[in-house]
């Protein structure tokens, strides 16, 4: 990598992926259920840590290193979506309702019916 | 000023911003109000976590910060899916919780 | 097809990644990925699909400008002070059918400005979204058939 470029486009990435973890958490305190806040830390929460983690990548300019660091980029970009789905469906199935400003619930009409079927919610 | 200066404001900068939101997180942490609350805020922590480790990395140069920073990924990535999981097999009670939330 | 080719590529990103560029390091590598193939080889797809590498390209250069400008879409609108959200959950017809399409559309849209998919119905026609703002669900449709999916639907079909 070319030293000093590299120094200043690294620089701005980390300082830019810092404030986006930053305001995913501030975002994790003001919203008001647990389905807004999920959109807060599954998205400005990853493109904070992918931001840092590539700014890692440009600075350390050494093929084997920067590699990993984007293959952690990957990782987490295919992890983060999953576990805030999983997460999302396990509280809906679990019950826990939305905010009361919400405005439409397509969900809630066909939940009933699905579980029946659902094996995990049997009434042992 | 030279490059390797402003990429050490940068750094300092970026690591006073992750320690503020390290914070915020763990105040959701602790103040729930539910189950899958806790769990979100948890999840967000090893996030911003690994984002510190990053950033670490890059101040010190230590590149086996990055192996650290993908494996603590994992765990956290696998501990979420284990606690959704737990959440949805019935082990967390959505309605106690919310009546809790509401006396308090 | 090459023979081998999972395995192969799996090798390269063990050889890419672990930084020494040597044969026995290699066949490590190859090693390694066909015991992992071996450990899933249940769970492999089983039909074969085309894919398009130019319409991939598209899709991932659109899945890059979405990412970001979702999160700048949330970092606005955290920082405003009277959050102004009309949050929902809104069904999505699905018009891509495979497993794996369903999952990359899902993934897709998680990341993407204001919507996050809850859950799939159990006959894989629906997905259903949270919209952070769902005061407009048709649009909101609209934006992910014209967008992702349409993309979907290019790259492998």
């Amino acid at each position: 990598m070319i030293d000093g470029v590299g120094n200043y486009v690294a620089g701005t990435l980390v300082v830019i992926g810092a404030l986006f973890a930053l305001t995913a958490s501030i975002g994790l305190l003001r919203l008001p259920d647990i389905y807004t806040r999920m959109h807060a830390a599954s998205k400005a929460g990853t493109v904070g840590s992918c931001l840092m983690l590539i700014g890692l990548a440009v600075h350390i300019g050494e093929s084997a290193t920067a590699l990993r660091a984007l293959a952690g980029v990957l990782f987490l970009l295919l992890t983060a979506p999953i576990s805030a789905h999983l997460l999302a469906k396990a509280a809906y199935s679990a019950g826990y309702r939305m905010w009361g400003g919400s405005v439409s619930d397509d969900l809630g009409a066909t939940v009933h019916s699905a579980k029946k079927n659902d094996p995990l919610v049997t009434d042992r | 000023m030279t490059g390797a200066a402003f990429l050490n404001m940068c750094a300092n900068f970026a690591l006073g911003a992750i320690t503020i939101s390290f914070l915020l997180v763990v105040v959701r942490v602790v103040k729930g109000p539910s189950l899958p609350d806790r769990i979100l805020a948890l999840d967000m922590l090893v996030a911003v976590a690994i984002g510190f480790i990053a950033v670490l990395g890059l101040r010190t140069g230590f590149t086996l910060y990055v192996d650290i920073a993908i494996a603590l990924g994992l765990v956290g990535f696998l501990a979420t899916v284990a606690f959704a999981r737990f959440v949805m097999s019935g082990g967390a009670d959505a309605k106690k919780e919310e009546a809790q939330e509401e006396q308090s | 097809m090459i023979p081998y080719r999972n395995e192969l590529i799996l090798a390269l990103i063990w050889v890419a990644i672990s930084g020494s560029y040597s044969i026995p390091n290699l066949v490590f590598g190859f090693a390694i990925g066909w015991i992992v193939l071996f450990l899933v080889r249940d769970q492999r797809l089983a039909t074969r699909t085309v894919i398009r590498p130019w319409a991939l390209l598209l899709l991932i250069g659109l899945f890059i400008k979405e990412l970001l400008l979702s999160a700048l879409r949330v970092a606005r609108l955290v920082l405003s002070p009277r959050m102004d959200i009309k949050p929902g959950i809104f069904a999505y017809p699905l018009k891509v059918d495979r497993d794996f399409e369903i999952t990359l559309l899902a993934n897709l849209i998680t990341l993407t400005p204001g919507t996050l998919s809850v859950d799939v119905s159990d006959d894989r026609r629906t997905l259903f979204v949270h919209g952070m703002d769902c005061s407009d669900p048709e649009q909101a449709r609209r934006d992910i058939s014209q967008g992702f999916e349409r993309r979907i639907l290019e790259a492998f079909r």
